[in-house]
């Protein structure tokens, strides 16, 4: 599929310097646009051409990035942000598997319980927001609900999915050898559906980073949403852009970081990763 | 200086760059084909027969020595050379009648001209009746009769086909095979075949090209003295085939296969996601 | 996918209809607070008063509207944008990486921004919605370019096909599935992005006002109508977007 282009093999540089060549020349095409936007902006805000309360200068931007992370605020909001994902995940994730593999595994039960799934899974989020508000007021539990929903909807979808495109003639070598059903689900089945469950967990993960920002621009008084609210209020958009930064800083970590797991875990799916 | 369909190789000669080294894959290769023989090109996986193939049909053009039809040398695609690939490469949003057409996009014909020559296409490989089916709704074997159909429409000079029926089972297989034949007889055209079938290419060629691997050169040409229409389990037959298989004799060498890229995710997945 | 669809099966209805009987009930005889767990009969009540009183079109026009004309925005943005990342690799190399990063902000962390620099007002909501459109209907162009099969290139090549036929004879109807995957996935993040320009942004007529309203009062009975009628509003996107997308990929297989 890729030959190697025809410019860089005429050269008959060694392999590896002709490799790194291009990764730079493209690691600095890459950046041309950003940089100049950045440039562009850094000149619009010291012109003035904009007011500075629309539109901060970058260099302020990060000055109040560098303030949020020295004063500690930003490790300690981050810190509050991250448990309730965690928390959230967890329960999501474990609600999800359980409700994915048993619809996976039995049609009796997906014919009782997909229907009612497919239900609550049509009201987004934000539509439940009320309704959890209602039952349970706005403290920490709220939070960990509203992120439990986002998350377990697609580890559910994914869960089952995974489990029901496993080839039957894996269960039917499983009969042949009389598995225990023990025995099929974590031999035959789970190594199977692993590349989708694996899929469905990124999914949820990164619906439960933009859950989390979603119900703490809401109700919070800590937070990572938090800290955009307040910068919002007190019309510091320096502060509400390095809060923008940190969350999809924070969100790339997050679906990097359960991507090189998944790489990790499937190796035999394609050993080119 | 010669009639329509002579093809004339003069020491082909073709390598690729892997890790920054040329790699030979075709060596020294000459051949010359007379207008309307059909020529059998058989070799074991790797011998380079598909990347001769691809440099007769234009679609790889850094090589050295010379291609010549018709004392024209060969250059880049046209629509004087007809090919069938290995997997029949059907637009899948096409219908029969318009993947047919599709070859002609580039063509001079008149509309009506073009309807016409279609519909005698998809009659010559047995297919009126499915003008309008999609290449979803088709068994494997009408697949390469519809691509046959698209090689031949423009009316090319040569037709070339690639492994054509290394996909499809053994009596479909057959039955194509006879089919060629018949295709090829009616409308006297060149036509070079890439099988690894040694059956397939002594039961069609005039003459077979026996290919070596690495570097990819011609082992020997097997001329095969018998008139066409051919019988099956014509003994003659037979003996030229044994006679070639012997050639191959040698186990083949065993190798991992390269790793494919990994697949996009699939929309489904999202859907019900928020 | 629509196999499933055509075929009813009535135990589906079985927990629907265990909760709602458990719903009444505990209302009925007061087994939970009163004021969270208000009849059922309450919820339709509410709905046909919304219904006769006109409220409930006056709400739906106003999201439709709102919603397709951000998705319209969102999707032709997706579209140009995603195709011209596809076809010319030097504006992929240039834009997609800044593309790719400015995606790692979750959707609604952009609703402080949009407010300050477009206010509170229509304006603001179609670009919430526009903006939670486009990155699915661009990755999805982009991706169905990128992924048509090297193959059937080789035959336009050998047909002598020009780049325009390439493109209109080849990429377009070969990229077409996912492409309008990504037109289909853009409908469902545009109604989301509506649900959410509604709750985040300045109240105005829509959907979402009966949730608003009613977790302010407390009127469980208008939350949960709110719940429904946007369920079945995102539904009916989908089924429409579904039956448009098979009406038109009719040669794809099943």
């Amino acid at each position: 599929m890729t030959s190697i282009p025809r410019s860089v093999s005429a050269l008959r540089l060694p392999p590896v310097l002709a490799g790194y060549l291009t990764a730079l020349s493209r690691g600095l095409l890459a950046l041309l646009l950003p940089l100049g936007l950045l440039l562009l902006w850094q000149l619009i805000a010291e012109q003035q051409w904009i007011s500075p309360q629309l539109l901060p200068p970058p260099t302020q931007v990060l000055d109040s990035l560098l303030e949020l992370y020295s004063s500690g605020e930003l490790a300690s909001n981050l810190g509050i942000s991250l448990a309730r994902v965690l928390w959230g995940f967890a329960a999501g994730s474990a609600a999800g598997l359980l409700l994915g593999v048993a619809m996976g595994l039995s049609p009796r039960v997906e014919a009782y319980l997909l229907p009612t799934f497919k239900a609550i899974s049509l009201v987004p989020v934000i539509g439940w927001v009320p309704l959890f508000i209602l039952f349970v007021g706005i403290e920490e539990s709220l939070k960990v609900l509203v992120i439990a929903k986002a998350v377990m909807v697609p580890v559910a979808i994914n869960a089952m999915k995974g489990i029901r495109n496993v080839p039957v003639g894996f269960f039917e070598v499983a009969r042949l050898y009389r598995f225990s059903l023990w025995r099929t689900v974590r031999k035959v089945v789970l190594p199977a559906a692993l590349p989708s469950l694996a899929n469905g967990l990124r999914l949820g993960l990164s619906n439960a980073w933009m859950a989390l920002v979603a119900v703490e621009l809401l109700a919070s008084s800590e937070g990572i949403g938090y800290l955009m609210v307040y910068g919002r209020q007190l019309f510091q958009l320096d502060l509400v852009m390095a809060t923008m930064v940190v969350i999809g800083v924070v969100g790339l970590v997050l679906d990097q970081g359960l991507q090189l797991l998944e790489r990790h875990l499937l190796t035999w799916r394609n050993s080119a990763y | 200086m010669s009639a329509i369909g002579t093809l004339s190789l003069k020491h082909l000669n073709k390598s690729y760059p892997v890790k920054g080294q040329p790699l030979s894959v075709l060596e020294d290769i000459s051949l010359d084909i007379q207008p309307g023989e059909f020529i059998s090109i058989v070799g074991s996986s790797g011998c380079g027969k598909s990347t001769l193939l691809r440099l007769l049909i234009g679609l790889e053009d850094q090589f050295d020595g010379e291609i010549l039809l018709d004392g024209q040398p060969v250059k880049g695609p046209s629509l004087e050379r007809g090919i069938v690939f290995q997997d029949h490469r059907l637009f899948p949003w096409l219908t029969v009648e318009q993947n047919v057409a599709l070859a002609l996009e580039n063509s001079p014909l008149s509309e009506a001209d073009k309807r016409d020559t279609i519909a005698q296409h998809i009659e010559l490989v047995s297919l009126t009746g499915f003008e309008k089916a999609y290449p979803h709704q088709l068994s494997g074997g009408m697949s390469q009769r519809v691509a046959i159909a698209r090689g031949l429409v423009n009316r090319p000079r040569i037709l070339l086909l690639d492994e054509p029926f290394g996909a499809l089972d053994a009596l479909t297989r057959a039955h194509l095979q006879v089919e060629l034949q018949r295709i090829w007889q009616a409308e006297g055209i060149t036509t070079v075949l890439v099988t690894h079938d040694v059956d397939e290419a002594v039961f069609l060629g005039d003459r077979v090209v026996v290919m070596q691997p690495r570097p990819g050169r011609i082992k020997r040409i097997v001329p095969v003295p018998l008139p066409h229409p051919r019988v099956r389990g014509d003994v003659r037959l037979a003996a030229l085939r044994d006679d070639i298989l012997a050639d191959f004799s040698d186990a083949p060498r065993e190798t991992l296969i390269e790793q494919p890229a990994p697949l996009p995710q699939r929309f489904e997945d999202f859907v019900l996601a928020w | 996918m629509s196999q499933n669809i055509s075929k009813f099966d009535p135990r589906g209805l079985v927990v629907p209809l265990l909760l709602i009987a458990l719903w009444w009930a505990s209302a009925h005889w007061g087994w939970a607070d009163t004021r969270l767990v208000v009849p059922p009969l309450d919820v339709v009540a509410y709905a046909r008063e919304q219904f006769v009183s006109g409220e409930l079109a006056l709400g739906l026009v106003a999201s439709l509207a709102r919603d397709l004309a951000g998705f319209a925005i969102g999707a032709g943005a997706g579209l140009v944008i995603g195709a011209l990342l596809a076809l010319s690799p030097l504006t992929d190399r240039l834009a997609g990486p800044s593309l790719h990063a400015v995606k790692q902000v979750a959707l609604f962390a952009w609703i402080p921004l949009i407010s300050v620099w477009f206010g509170q007002g229509e304006p603001a909501k179609l670009v919430f919605i526009a903006l939670a459109t486009f990155y699915p209907v661009l990755f999805n162009t982009y991706e169905g370019i990128k992924s048509v099969r090297r193959e059937l290139a080789e035959v336009t090549r050998v047909f002598g096909f020009g780049r325009r036929q390439t493109l209109l004879r080849l990429v377009l109807p070969a990229a077409s599935p996912q492409i309008f995957a990504g037109l289909h996935l853009g409908l469902i993040y545009s109604w989301l992005g509506t649900i959410g320009a509604e709750y985040y942004l300045k109240v105005a007529p829509g959907v979402s006002t009966p949730l608003i309203d009613g977790r302010e009062h407390f009127e469980m009975a208008r939350v949960l109508y709110g719940m429904v009628l946007i369920g079945l509003v995102g539904a009916l996107l989908n089924a429409v977007a579904t039956r448009l997308e098979q009406r038109t990929l009719r040669w794809r297989p099943r």
